[in-house]
């Protein structure tokens, strides 16, 4: 028990002291996963506007295999991505394995499924008479887009944060694709599987409780925005 | 030589199989009101949603102003057309944003759009609202800012799917005028209702629609049954009619064809019931009386003849009228 509190004791010593090392992994993981957040939102909300707007052949299709893809786990996404970054793989020339590019691409890939199944929930789930209110008005099919998005702004904004959470909390694929390379790829998850096995348990509970902070106000976020 | 403003050939309209619309052929002439008359379920909201362009029929096309239409419209088609649903959606934000945003997606240049709206917002008595959040807004204020933001970019044709619902006496009353001004300044005016009274006062011209179908005739004492050698059997009453098709299903009688006595009349005409005196009510130029004579007629008679008859309520009344004022379908 004494382990667990003294562990406890110092990894808050670590973050009220203000840890360089722990801030500076923080930091990177906060980034790494904003950007693949802003990258895929801005791929995500086009396409699930455009889904949730519009009728056609192979359109449950399509929301079968998003869904399908939102269970696909991280690991697998990462393997994929390994072979095509690797340097015998396809995309080899690029050198991007075991870079923060790397690990932003796989985020970003693991979590377009999640936003665009969002972002078409709550286009779908918005007031039916909208659309043709907007298209009585004028509205023609891209200044339709423009203002659905405008009416469903929080959902959608929900949407990007829950992307985020999953971004940060995610593992499998920013351990295989970014390496954990200190002070370059090291995110607080791989950071913390490894601090762990290393034996540092105090860093790595550390990194655990700031992660637990960022996670809490996410959720503060996300419940805010759906009042 | 005057065009329509529409002009419809062959609807079709089915909804989970069920045809709601059927109309072969319908004109609908510029610059007149006109009213869409029909029960709830008649497809009058279904035709309204057509003529706006926010839904498209599974066959058959529209003319508008005599030309061909395309989905979408073209910019000055759409501009053409002014629509207000039966329960109008306000986005959020201000009753000008509202406004405004009717402009900006008409494609209107910034610098006209301001007046434009402070004068839709003048044109139905709202202007006060401007700033007011449409979260607030009542019933009535609601439509009235529907209308302005479908009237802002002067479109020559308005449509309005039952504008007088849900509203209380004073806005009903406010809301009658618009649409009378409205149709005084060279637009074409079309708006449902289920009052067919109400429709035929105030519209130049009216469509009837039963089970998605146009009908030749007012509608007003409609009754079911089936007709066999000229008569019509209500279930309740047996009308003579000078119509023998062997599929009609339904009759209507003209409310102003049908004569109102205290005594039995000797005359030619071939229908004669006598009921109670249920109701009497002012409408507009007339005075409606509703007589039960097991089927529920309504008469339209003047005010003169109310003094001359001096009814009042209970009364027994004879109803006389010829084979000819009935209408079977």
């Amino acid at each position: 028990m004494s382990y667990f509190s003294d562990s406890l004791a110092g990894a808050l010593q670590l973050i009220t002291s203000f840890d360089a090392a722990i801030y500076k992994i923080a930091f990177t993981s906060v980034s790494i996963s904003l950007i693949a957040a802003l990258i895929a939102g801005c791929l995500a909300i086009p396409t699930g506007i455009a889904i949730a707007l519009n009728s056609f052949i192979g359109k449950r299709f399509i929301q079968h295999i998003l869904n399908t893809l939102m269970a696909m786990p991280t690991v697998v996404i990462g393997l994929l991505l390994y072979g095509l970054f690797s340097r015998l793989g396809p995309l080899g020339h690029f050198e991007l394995l075991y870079t923060p590019t790397a690990v932003i691409i796989a985020e970003a890939l693991l979590i377009f499924p999640i936003m665009t199944n969002l972002t078409i929930s709550a286009v779908t789930s918005a007031d039916p008479r909208l659309v043709p209110t907007l298209m009585s008005l004028g509205a023609k099919p891209i200044s339709l887009a423009i203002q659905v998005a405008k009416q469903m702004r929080f959902a959608i904004l929900a949407a990007i944060i829950t992307g985020f959470g999953r971004a940060i909390g995610e593992v499998g694929a920013a351990m295989m694709l970014g390496g954990n390379i200190e002070g370059f790829t090291r995110t607080m998850t791989t950071a913390i599987a490894l601090e762990t096995s290393k034996g540092e348990f105090e860093t790595g509970l550390a990194l655990g409780l700031l992660l637990l902070v960022i996670a809490f106000l996410v959720n503060f976020i996300l419940s805010w925005l759906q009042r | 030589m005057t065009t329509d403003a529409y002009q419809l050939h062959n609807i079709k309209v089915h909804y989970k199989k069920r045809c709601v619309l059927d109309i072969a052929n319908l004109s609908l002439p510029q610059n007149k009101c006109i009213a869409l008359l029909g029960d709830n379920g008649a497809g009058k909201s279904t035709l309204l949603n057509l003529l706006a362009f926010t839904a498209q029929a599974d066959k058959g096309e529209i003319l508008l102003n005599g030309q061909q239409t395309s989905s979408p419209l073209s910019t000055k088609q759409r501009q053409s057309i002014g629509y207000v649903s039966q329960h109008p959606l306000l986005l959020k934000g201000s009753v000008i944003d509202n406004i405004m945003l009717a402009l900006k997606l008409q494609g209107i240049k910034p610098k006209f759009r301001k007046d434009l709206a402070q004068a839709a917002l003048k044109q139905v008595n709202v202007e006060h609202l401007a700033d007011q959040s449409t979260s607030t807004l009542s019933g009535g204020e609601l439509k009235r800012v529907a209308i302005a933001r479908a009237i802002v970019y002067q479109a020559d044709i308005l449509l309005f799917d039952e504008p007088f619902s849900h509203l209380d006496q004073h806005h009903y009353q406010q809301l009658e005028v618009i649409i009378q001004q409205l149709s005084q300044h060279n637009k074409t005016v079309i708006f449902s209702t289920h009052n067919r009274l109400q429709g035929l006062a105030l519209a130049d011209y009216s469509v009837n629609l039963v089970n998605g179908k146009v009908t030749f005739s007012p509608l007003l004492n409609l009754f079911n049954g089936h007709l066999h050698d000229h008569i019509f059997d209500t279930g309740k009453l047996q009308i003579h009619t000078i119509s023998n098709s062997g599929n009609a299903h339904n009759i209507a009688i003209d409310p102003n064809e049908i004569i109102i006595s205290k005594q039995p009349l000797e005359s030619s005409m071939r229908n004669c019931f006598n009921g109670r005196l249920t109701l009497i009510a002012e409408e507009i130029n007339s005075i409606r009386l509703t007589v039960d004579c097991g089927e529920i007629f309504h008469v339209l008679i003047s005010e003169e003849s109310l003094s001359q008859l001096g009814l009042s309520l209970g009364d027994t009344l004879y109803l006389s009228f010829k084979s000819t004022a009935t209408k079977v379908f």
